[in-house]
């Protein structure tokens, strides 16, 4: 269960730039010390309660969240949410995608143009990719069916073109690379299928600047050139520079870290998935991973919450914090500036349970038009005020 | 010295609450199985296989509401085609009596199989109380009243009837089991396993920690033969994340060619995903290691079954009749409701079924004991097929 996170640099840096300016981020980069204060909820929540709620993303004035399994209807839905002037969701359309048991990734391209969302547990599972023309109303494009089902797709840019990297699992592990041209005449062209070893297999992709970061369960984090030019790699032609498995393995997502303060681009934070009994209680820690060598990878730090595990990020880069998504211990907000190193424990800014004990299991976060909002698998879709 | 015998089981059996609500039944043939035995230099040497053939006529499992494993879920799961293919060496060290044995087959651990035993409904703790289907290596010991075993297997589970124990995993799980048989009927055993990767082939699922206790006796009650079986088991799971019980206890009295048995189990189980449109399937393989939550079932099984033919010889005609109620709660948090998955909590079962056999030895085989161990089951008790 995961779901994918990029933030791409080629052909993305303007998208960036225009997140950090709606972020409140300065024009120097943005601050150098990050903020304290608490998590604290403005809106949303207890807003689906037919079904577990699973990915999200969110771009402009709406959102798009994803569903699981089997509440009392089944984690087939895709659900829009539009977001009004204080940033509080509420529900304006619901896509229904017959042959699918979970939505398990949901992701906007940077143009605000395109969704697409990964499937799994079904004769229909695979890739879906809409048009957000009407972005209250998406409509069908493209879909193209993966057996097995496709664990989590992300948007990757890379040499002017659009990919999707999509974690093939279970049963035959891969990342399969699709090029995604919605104007063609097949807009979803499969380029790359590369293996991943069956030690439970691919979870999450980031993709930033041509390096593709493969997490890959007891494998660990795979790092592969996908056109950064320095090994020949493509999406066509991955390359893998180096591996690392992180303190107990379970590596499920990862999030390559740009600091705009430093100009560093030295930590990448993994994932570890460990132990749950979903939406009750979970395990897995943070890993910080020094790839200011992506050749010799090492991890050189760690967060640990006791009683909780680790799901999802999102980064702060101009603020130098990381948000993570922690299931049942909700949402942590981290300090990651600076020098990294041991036991994290100490830079936790924040934490907060927004659907409350028993209430919350969230699994996903990302902050938006300068507000966190939250995907919780037990009460659904969360905007929070940031520290 | 060589024997054959076969065995099976056409039964329909009733269930009156599936997932997602309603009840149903199915008629189906069931442990089909034949059996071997060969030994030579005066039985030092011996080979015993039994041969499965479910994978043909219980390809989507049994009926059998509470039942789990290999992806099943209250459907009793197919076993594998060859289902024992044991040799086992025995001799003589000072006083002690001593085997090797090794094939494929069950570990030492745990109580006897389902198969063996007084019920047709195989018990939910099937995967608590055995461990069996693997490439086994297996060392005994009998001295006197006590028996110990050891055994170095894979940890993997088969996923289909067709598949092979996994042999590059060989040596990667182990067991022990101490028996002790005081006197003739009477026996006691512990048995402790450490099972790497059981649900996941390729090696990276969490190590299973598994105990298991019994106590069995069998003798004259009332001038009739009486047998009764009390068994404990406990598995935990990622270093006691998950952790899971059962007890289950069972008696038959046989009255004349007539048996009455009965059976109590409190078990609890692993809820996992089940796949769309099929909600007797969980997903496989596994893609790490969450689960839905616990339940645990309690059922109360009343039987009884009367042999046609006379006793001791080469056929067997029993039908019997089986009636089960079980009920279901949760255990702790997590996400499954059995409320929601089967709009209900109370289950009633019932089997109207006929068990045949051919050969003397159909059922005298020892499925899952090998050199000491078979003789030392002999020795403590007869079997208890239904």
């Amino acid at each position: 269960m995961t779901n994918a996170r990029t933030l791409i640099a080629t052909g993305g840096r303007a998208a960036l730039l225009l997140w950090l300016a709606g972020c409140g981020g300065s024009d120097s980069g943005g601050p150098s010390v990050p903020p304290s204060g608490d998590l604290v909820v403005l809106g949303g929540g207890n807003n689906v309660p037919e079904r577990y709620t699973s990915d999200l993303w969110v771009h402009g004035d709406y959102a798009y969240s994803g569903t699981w399994g089997f509440r009392s209807a089944q984690g087939d839905a895709l659900k829009v949410w539009h977001l009004d002037a204080a940033g509080v969701p509420s529900l304006v359309d619901s896509i229904v995608t017959a042959g699918i048991g979970t939505v398990s990734d949901v992701e906007v391209s940077s143009d605000g143009t395109l969704l697409v969302f990964s499937g799994e547990n079904g004769g229909n599972a695979g890739l879906y990719l809409y048009s957000l023309a009407d972005p209250a109303h998406p409509t069908f494009i493209a879909k193209y069916l993966v057996a097995t089902g496709l664990h989590t797709a992300t948007f990757g840019y890379i040499g002017g073109k659009r990919y999707i990297f999509a974690a093939k699992d279970p049963g035959s592990p891969a990342l399969m690379i699709f090029e995604i041209a919605p104007a063609a005449a097949t807009p979803i062209t499969l380029v790359s299928t590369v293996p991943v070893p069956a030690n439970y297999g691919h979870h999450d992709t980031f993709v930033r600047d041509g390096i593709a970061f493969v997490c890959a369960w007891n494998t660990g984090v795979l790092i592969y050139d996908v056109g950064d030019g320095a090994r020949g790699g493509s999406p066509a032609s991955p390359q893998l520079i180096s591996a690392l498995v992180t303190g107990g393995g379970e590596v499920h997502n990862a999030w390559w870290f740009h600091n705009p303060v430093t100009g560093e681009k030295k930590y990448l934070f993994i994932g570890q998935e460990g132990k749950g009994t979903i939406g009750s209680v979970s395990s897995g820690d943070i890993h910080v991973v020094d790839v200011s060598n992506l050749a010799s990878p090492h991890e050189v730090a760690s967060y640990h919450l006791a009683g909780a595990g680790t799901h999802n990020f999102w980064m702060d880069e101009p603020h130098q914090v990381l948000y993570a998504a922690y299931y049942n211990g909700g949402v942590v907000a981290l300090d990651v500036s600076g020098t990294l190193s041991g036991n994290l424990s100490t830079r936790e800014i924040a934490r907060t349970t927004p659907g409350g004990s028993g209430n919350t299991y969230i699994w996903g976060v990302m902050l938006a038009n300068g507000r966190l909002y939250a995907s919780d698998m037990l009460s659904g879709l969360w905007e929070l005020k940031t520290p | 010295m060589a024997t054959i015998a076969g065995r099976g089981i056409l039964a329909g059996t009733y269930s009156s609450r599936e997932p997602f609500g309603g009840d149903l039944t199915q008629v189906q043939v069931v442990q089909p199985m034949l059996m071997a035995h060969a030994a030579a230099y005066d039985r030092h040497l011996r080979v015993t296989t039994t041969v499965d053939f479910e994978a043909w006529t219980i390809p989507d499992g049994e009926l059998t509401f509470a039942a789990w494993g290999e992806g099943f879920v209250d459907r009793r799961h197919p076993h594998t085609v060859i289902h024992e293919l044991v040799a086992s060496g025995v001799g003589r060290l000072g006083g002690a009596q001593v085997s090797l044995s090794g094939g494929k087959g069950f570990a030492a651990f745990g109580s006897d199989d389902p198969a063996n035993r007084l019920t047709l409904r195989y018990p939910v703790n099937h995967h608590w109380s055995q461990i069996l289907e693997r490439a086994v290596l297996t060392g005994g010991v009998l001295v006197g009243p006590v028996m110990a075993e050891a055994s170095l297997f894979n940890g993997d589970e088969p996923e289909f009837p067709q598949q092979s124990p996994n042999v590059s995993r060989f040596g990667d799980s182990w067991s022990a089991r101490l028996t002790v048989i005081p006197v003739r009927g009477l026996q006691a055993e512990a048995s402790y396993a450490v099972v790497q990767s059981p649900e996941h082939r390729g090696g990276a699922g969490p190590t299973q920690n598994k105990w298991h206790a019994s106590g069995r006796w069998q003798g004259p009650v009332g001038g009739h033969p009486f047998y009764v079986l009390a068994e404990w088991a406990r598995t935990e799971e990622a270093d006691g994340f998950f952790v899971f019980h059962s007890l289950l206890a069972e008696a038959s009295w046989d009255l004349g060619p007539t048996r009455l048995y009965y059976q109590f189990e409190r078990t609890e189980r692993p809820e996992e995903e089940r796949i769309l449109g099929r909600p007797t399937r969980s997903r496989r393989p596994h893609l790490e290691n969450s689960i839905l939550g616990t339940s645990r079932w309690t059922l109360n099984t009343l039987g009884v079954g009367r042999d046609l033919l006379a006793a001791g010889g080469a056929y067997r005609l029993r039908p019997f009749v089986e009636v089960s109620y079980a009920t279901v709660a949760k255990v702790g948090a997590g996400v499954f409701d059995p409320v929601l998955w089967y709009q209900g909590t109370e289950f009633w079962g019932m089997t109207l079924g006929v068990t045949v056999g051919l050969g003397r030895t159909a059922f005298s085989h020892l499925m899952g004991r090998y050199g000491v161990a078979e003789d030392a089951g002999y020795r403590s008790a007869q079997l208890h097929h239904h």
